[in-house]
């Protein structure tokens, strides 16, 4: 095809074309790649005898050329004649989705449950309703034990059936009754957190109320020690409260677990001093006792306590039928409220469970 | 307990102040309440369970005399001269509740306690009564002995009878309360009747006064659930049985009783008669525990060298026997025979000792190491990962979830519970938390009209958990929904929430769980009339409606507003989910055809069996119906109602022809006339 025709027929054809579609279909018509008039040309260059062919060849493509920047010409000069569309004032609010809110005690149980998944731990959930072999006899505290005493238990007014196992004659304290159910059926090794709803018959206060969320965390072994407890929770308070926080390990005394511990993170508020932040120091009259004043978070002594644990008390193996000469096991309880207290400084335990809409707003989506 | 620090350096003279003194004893296990220094430097001890030797300044001053490697000194209990016997006659009926009993006369003069005393006791927080009532008070706080001084003359008898309680029996207790015993609680008795509640509290009729020539000092061990159980039946608790219950020492009795009277001699208020009557039928023989050395390193994880362990147990009163081992086996093997003392209730195998041995520096040398992962992990529970996706797709459907408590008000439940008996709480904090929650619901009304109340309009809430019936526990989820539809926005009024926003909230639900539903119009207490559906699985598992006026107003939530809920079992829904076995299905290669359709029906024929009808009667290639309009009013007859619907032909593999779907939108108009008298409009 001559060159010089296809260029005439071109200009002929967008003098005629009179709005943007009739472009738009000039650009189909002339270069696309299947069935375009000047693609079809560069086809015919490529057969064309070798002499005559780089001449061909530059001039196909200058036509080329010279049709995409015509077209994209027209078109903007097109575009610009448009009328203009009315403006939005920018500044007014947009118009929000409809979006909840977790509950701020489920942002932090599934932080901590994504915390302990990647340390290899299992989840389990068990049954809120228990009986007082899980609940207590079990975790080596029989009836009449003092130890009882520290987790008053609210009962059943009469037992509640339970499919596949014993009727449920109490609220759970804590829910190491998973744990056990669990160590009944599986053999070691055993790495698991057990979170959920626990009960007990304490009054509604600033610190206390008598529904809360716990999570256990159970690891046994042929090979797990006491120090491995401590390295876990170290790593999971870094994580939680970030890596600046001190953390501290003490002996303590719970009936299912010996050795038995307390861990205890640095005070946010004082950096672990004990002492008032400088700005919230009144001024001491100076009769003051020499215990007054200080950090009112950690109550002057520099530390927060975060959570009870140990290894896994002997008896207890043997109630679930592991021989505690081969194993050994490390256990561990956490109060989500509790933790919730300490990370964002929430300062009433009842602002969980009065779900204000002002409150639980104020969490991330 | 409260220590008073200076009585302890009088036991152990510590080269340290009060409050380093209270750091160090914290970090061996003895959690500090609060330290004072005015007017006498304390520190107030929360004491563990298991440690009650440390109910006692001795225990905490041997605690100390550890930490600081030094010597403890024992309190004098240098035997006065005694004088004359006086007859008295002690019995023991119950040695399995009292396994040792003593007793000692003596011959008093009460009257006031010198100040040093009443200083001590002071800084103890104890009142002082009198000379004789103070030292008894001195030597359980200082040895953690509880004993108790009875006027001999005012026993029947010149009796004491450890003996179980007849039913009927009665006793004035020391705080001036008339109590009744139950069968069986031990008591301490003259030849007539009980004077005593065993290791509880002493009996107001024998109790010593000014007029006392001659009293008994009882200093005994009772067993420790026998002491329990009465101070629980009785509702009665006291230093001596705090003490008991935990575990007393078996040992101490006599020792008390020496160290009373020297205490006694010392300030002139008494002398001993004769010698300590001791009814110990059974002596217990110290305890032997084994520990051996590679035990310490497998639980503890940080080996401690066996030439340490001595040193670190015997200033505790441990007794080790030499190494036995060692030599002839590898490293590790060494092994001990360790007698436990008589005061330390609590070391009853080798993991107590491994204890002891750790807490010995507060486990400040352990390394922080990370448990071996030996097995690849299962999955976590599939109601964690299904609670999960609900909360997400609640939330994104504008809820926010709520966390309620599972016990409630017996009058808020019993709506709820559809006639079901409830679950009570035995013992409830309060009337209103008496029953477990039948449903999710009340708690969420609650929580709506909490918000309510502080000026909140649009309240959405969800919330997943628990509810309760005789026949077990269920996993639920709810939601409550009142206010406005949409976000308000300064472009246009917002519509107010109706039923089909919460119905399209439940079906999105449902389809996220898998579970496909129907919705039927039911009939519930809770609910309005003709506003409420049951969702059918088929079996019903949920419900959805406006919440009855009358109800919500009874919790406080403004009757005349509409507020919307739904509740859905979980468990029954998560048992309907498909296998994990989604096949994604090829996009349709040819175009579809849409055919608009307007129906007049009988206004009550609900939507579903006009959708029923054109189902049953349409060809295969109907892939979709959707009711897009329904109008009652001019140019529809009363009672008729005009419904309008879209349906989408089409066929995986051809273009359909306008001549079939004409066809098939006559069989369907047909199927409809018969069916419903529907007129195509």
């Amino acid at each position: 095809m001559d060159i010089s025709f296809l260029r005439q027929q071109f200009e002929t054809d967008l003098a005629g074309a009179a709005n943007e579609p009739a472009v738009r279909a000039l650009r189909d018509k002339y270069l696309a790649r299947k069935g375009g008039l000047v693609s079809h040309l560069l086809k015919d260059v490529a057969s064309a005898p070798a002499d005559s062919r780089p001449l061909l060849g530059r001039q196909a493509n200058q036509l080329k050329i010279h049709i995409e920047s015509t077209i994209s010409g027209k078109l903007s000069a097109i575009a610009q004649q448009r009328p203009a569309v009315e403006a939005v004032d920018v500044t007014l609010p947009g118009r929000p989705p409809l979006l909840g809110h977790r509950h701020p005690l489920t942002l932090l149980r599934e932080r901590i449950e994504s915390i302990f998944l990647r340390l290899g731990f299992l989840i389990v959930e068990g049954p809120e309703l228990e009986d007082d072999y899980h609940n207590f006899e079990a975790l080596n505290m029989p009836v009449d034990h003092p130890a009882r005493d520290m987790q008053d238990t609210l009962y059943l007014a009469s037992p509640v059936a339970a499919a596949g196992r014993v009727a449920a004659t109490l609220l759970r304290t804590h829910t190491s009754g998973m744990q056990v159910r669990y160590m009944e059926m599986h053999p070691p090794p055993v790495r698991l957190i057990a979170p959920g709803r626990v009960y007990r018959r304490d009054n509604l206060d600033l610190t206390h109320t008598p529904m809360f969320t716990q999570v256990e965390g159970l690891v046994v072994g042929d090979t797990v020690t006491l120090a491995d407890l401590k390295g876990t929770l170290v790593t999971f308070a870094a994580e939680l409260f970030g890596p600046d926080r001190r953390t501290r390990f003490r002996p303590s005394f719970f009936p299912y677990t010996e050795p038995s511990a307390e861990f205890d993170i640095s005070c946010g508020v004082c950096g672990g001093t004990g002492r008032a932040p400088q700005a919230l120091v009144p001024p001491q009259p100076a009769s003051n006792a020499a215990g007054e004043g200080g950090c009112a978070m950690c109550k002057r002594t520099g530390w927060l306590e975060v959570l009870g644990s140990g290894m896994v008390h002997p008896a207890v193996f043997e109630a679930v039928g592991y021989d505690p000469e081969r194993y050994t096991g490390f256990a561990f309880g956490v109060g989500i409220e509790r933790l919730a207290l300490l990370k964002w400084g929430v300062e009433d335990i009842r602002l969980f469970y009065e779900n204000d809409l002002r409150f639980l707003e104020q969490f991330p989506l | 307990v409260r220590l008073p620090y200076d009585w302890l350096r009088e036991l152990v003279p510590v080269p340290v102040d009060v409050e380093a003194l209270a750091e160090t004893l914290g970090l061996r296990g003895f959690e500090v309440a609060s330290v004072e220094h005015r007017p006498h430097a304390v520190i107030d001890f929360e004491i563990t369970a298991n440690r009650p030797d440390c109910l006692s300044v001795i225990g905490l001053a041997r605690e100390a005399a550890a930490a600081y490697a030094l010597p403890l000194h024992d309190p004098d209990r240098t035997w006065p001269a005694a004088g004359d016997p006086q007859p008295i006659d002690v019995v023991v009926d119950d040695a399995e509740a009292c396994p040792r009993y003593c007793a000692q006369v003596f011959s008093v003069r009460l009257g006031a306690s010198p100040d040093w005393l009443r200083d001590r006791l002071e800084a103890a927080g104890v009142r002082s009564i009198n000379n004789v009532v103070d030292v008894t008070n001195y030597v359980m706080i200082e040895m953690g002995q509880p004993t108790h001084a009875f006027d001999l003359e005012k026993l029947a008898g010149r009796a004491l009878r450890i003996r179980p309680a007849r039913a009927g029996e009665r006793v004035r207790t020391l705080d001036g309360i008339d109590r009744p015993l139950e069968a069986g609680m031990l008591v301490i008795a003259d030849a007539e009747r009980p004077q005593a509640v065993a290791g509880v509290m002493g009996g107001g009729d024998s109790e010593i006064s000014s007029a006392t020539r001659v009293m008994v000092l009882e200093s005994a061990y009772f067993a420790p659930g026998s002491v329990r159980r009465t101070s629980r039946r009785l509702a009665l608790k006291t230093e001596a049985s705090a003490r008991f219950e935990r575990g007393a020492d078996i040992e101490a009795p006599p020792a008390a009783i020496a160290r009373i009277a020297a205490l006694l001699h010392r300030i002139g208020a008494a002398q001993p008669l004769g010698s300590i009557v001791d009814r110990y039928p059974a002596p217990r023989p110290p305890r032997i525990v084994e520990l051996r050395s590679g035990r310490i390193g497998r639980v503890l994880g940080a080996s401690v060298p066996d030439s340490e362990v001595p040193k670190i147990l015997g200033p505790l009163g441990f007794e080790l026997r030499p190494p036995r081992g060692g030599q002839s086996s590898s490293n590790g093997a060494t092994s001990w025979a360790i007698t436990v003392p008589s005061y330390r209730v609590d070391v009853l195998r080798e993991v107590d000792l491994i204890e002891e041995i750790a807490r010995h520096d507060g486990y400040r040398g352990l390394p922080a190491t990370f448990p071996a992962l030996t097995a690849p992990q299962a999955p976590p529970d599939a109601r964690t990962l299904r609670d999960a996706s609900v909360r997400r797709v609640l939330t994104a459907s504008g809820l926010s979830e709520a966390m309620t408590f599972a016990f409630i008000e017996q009058q808020a439940a019993q709506s709820f519970a559809d006639g079901a008996p409830l679950v009570a709480v035995r013992n409830p904090l309060s009337e209103k938390y008496d029953v477990l929650r039948p449903s999710l619901l009340p708690g969420l009304i609650d929580a709506a009209a909490h918000n309510r109340r502080r000026e909140r309009l649009d309240i959405r809430l969800f919330e997943t958990g628990t509810r309760f019936s005789p026949s077990g526990e269920v996993r639920a989820v709810a939601g409550v929904w009142s206010g406005t539809a949409v976000t308000p926005h300064w472009s246009g009024a917002a519509r107010s929430v109706d039923f089909f926003d919460v119905k399209g909230v439940v079906e999105t639900l449902c389809g996220a769980l898998g579970a496909e539903v129907t919705f039927a119009r039911a009939s519930l207490s809770c609910f309005v009339e003709g506003r409420t559906a049951a969702v059918e699985a088929p079996a019903v598992v949920g419900h959805v409606g406006q919440l009855a006026p009358a109800l919500i107003d009874a919790r406080g939530f403004p009757a005349g507003e509409e507020l919307y809920g739904f509740e859905l079992d979980l468990d029954a829904l998560a048992a309907l989910q498909p296998a994990d076995d989604l096949r994604a299905e090829s996009l349709p290669r040819f175009p579809s055809v849409v055919r608009d359709l307007s129906v007049l029906v009988d206004s009550n024929l609900p939507a579903a069996s006009v959708r029923g009808t054109i189902r049953s009667s349409a060809p295969d290639t109907l892939a979709h119906v959707a009711e897009f309009d329904r109008y009652r009013g001019k140019g529809v007859p009363e009672g008729r109602v005009s419904l309008s619907l879209r349906l989408t032909f089409r066929s995986a593999d051809r273009t359909l022809t306008d001549v079939e779907v004409d066809e098939a939108m006559a069989r369907i108009v047909g199927a409809l006339a018969s069916a419903h008298s529907a007129e195509r409009r």
